[in-house]
């Protein structure tokens, strides 16, 4: 019987696997024990915060602002309120250039899913020669090939294409190296927030939903961020009209958007204010 | 140019480097994911951070959207965090997490500007920089 129980009992030692096992498994266990090492809690301060920041994402994108027109109640498409033209790329003056690209790009974005064939095609266009004379380099122009192949062939949905242009708009035009020099993605999205702001503005305007205008036009820090660029040092100094307006029109929006609150007044300023600029194009 | 890579972008604009590309592959997976759900890209980007690293992005964003901030490190990374602030500087979210691909929701009360840190936490043994790529996404 004896015999029995210590066979047993050496069965069972064999069965745990012996002493290595059994260390190896104490080990383990004193291991997930341990306290974990404290994850270090990294502050950042106002003044890190705004002397650091990058503003490569300060601008929302014209699609961006139809989701938030849409989700402010108001029933307005933005792609049906853009107006059928064609902008040249026929000016000297470089600013204007980037402006011009920037709000052929917006109008490119809005339109994806109603825009005709020739249409996008006559956009994509205007983009590459715009690029080509900002000095964008041959990839975008590649790229913008790329795009006008998949739509001549009728290949990929329009719900693909969105999310090309968002990523031709988003991702791809800031992150470019421009020969004419680092102002001219603030000036391209200048071009396309101005083009959204006029079309937001003219959507709150056709439904008398003034109460929402804070939420959708109330952007200081990105009009400041454009008039920065527009006043900088350097700048292309040549006489240029438009870019007067421009310069202008930001200064009067700076005002504007800064209020506390923004009242029907002030978004029939917006709206005509940003039209002047856009109808100079 | 059908689905082309965030790091081939990146590298068209002469910006991404190789341990970025990982990062850009992950973060771009989920972008284009995202768009099933109705999420939308506004904007992209990436750099190389050491540990301890950080890059600080300012971004307007709309009371009423949605928005989903999102990071990948690349195999180099262990801890990427992000926080985010209001315009004065005051901390509203951060993740709790200790991996390499933090995300954070936020539906902001206000349309205004916020301040996205996102910092390099730890990096894995032996490694000096990571590639970390960040999305700001919306709906």
């Amino acid at each position: 019987m004896i015999r029995n129980w210590m066979c047993t009992l050496a069965l069972l030692t064999v069965a745990c696997g012996g002493e290595s096992p059994d260390k190896s498994a104490a080990t383990g266990a004193e291991t997930a024990a341990k306290p974990a090492v404290e994850k270090k809690v990294v502050k950042f301060d106002k003044s890190t915060l705004q002397a650091e920041a990058l503003e490569i994402a300060l601008v929302p994108s014209p699609a961006e602002m139809q989701k938030a027109l849409n989700n402010a109640g108001l029933q307005s498409q933005l792609s049906t309120m853009v107006e059928k033209r064609d902008i040249a790329m026929k000016a000297e003056n470089k600013d204007q250039i980037a402006v011009r690209t920037g709000v052929v790009l917006a109008d490119l974005v809005l339109t994806v899913q109603d825009a005709t064939t020739e249409e996008q095609l006559a956009r994509l266009n205007r983009l590459k020669e715009g690029f080509a004379l900002l000095g964008a380099g041959d990839d975008v122009a590649n790229t913008i090939e790329d795009l006008r192949g998949q739509i001549q062939g009728g290949s990929g949905s329009r719900a693909d294409l969105l999310k090309e242009f968002d990523e031709l708009s988003g991702v791809l035009v800031p992150e470019l190296k421009y020969e004419a020099g680092e102002w001219v993605v603030p000036l391209i999205q200048a071009g396309s927030w101005l083009e959204g702001a006029h079309l937001v503005s003219g959507a709150i305007k056709k439904e008398a939903k003034y109460e929402e205008a804070g939420k959708l036009l109330k952007q200081p820090a990105v009009v400041d961020y454009f008039l920065k660029y527009v006043q900088r040092e350097g700048s292309d100094k040549a006489p240029d009209q438009v870019v007067k307006k421009l310069e202008e029109t930001l200064t009067m929006l700076k005002e504007i958007t800064s209020k506390e609150t923004i009242e029907e007044e002030d978004v029939n300023n917006i709206y005509s204010a940003t039209g002047a600029v856009l109808t100079m194009l | 140019m059908r689905f082309l890579p965030l790091a081939l972008l990146l590298t068209v604009s002469g910006v991404a480097t190789a341990d970025e590309e990982e990062a850009d592959t992950c973060l771009r997976t989920k972008i284009w994911a995202g768009y099933n759900d109705g999420w939308a890209v506004r904007t992209a980007t990436s750099a190389s951070l050491a540990e301890g690293d950080h890059r600080i992005y300012l971004v307007t964003m709309y009371a009423g959207n949605e928005y989903r901030l999102q990071v990948c490190g690349d195999a180099n990374a262990n801890d990427v965090d992000i926080v985010l602030h209001d315009a004065n500087g005051t901390e509203l979210m951060r993740d709790e997490s200790d991996d390499r691909e933090p995300l954070i929701n936020f539906k902001p009360a206000s349309t205004d500007t916020y301040y996205i840190a996102v910092y390099a936490g730890s990096l894995a043994k032996g490694q000096t920089k990571a590639g970390v790529a960040m999305a700001v996404t919306y709906k």
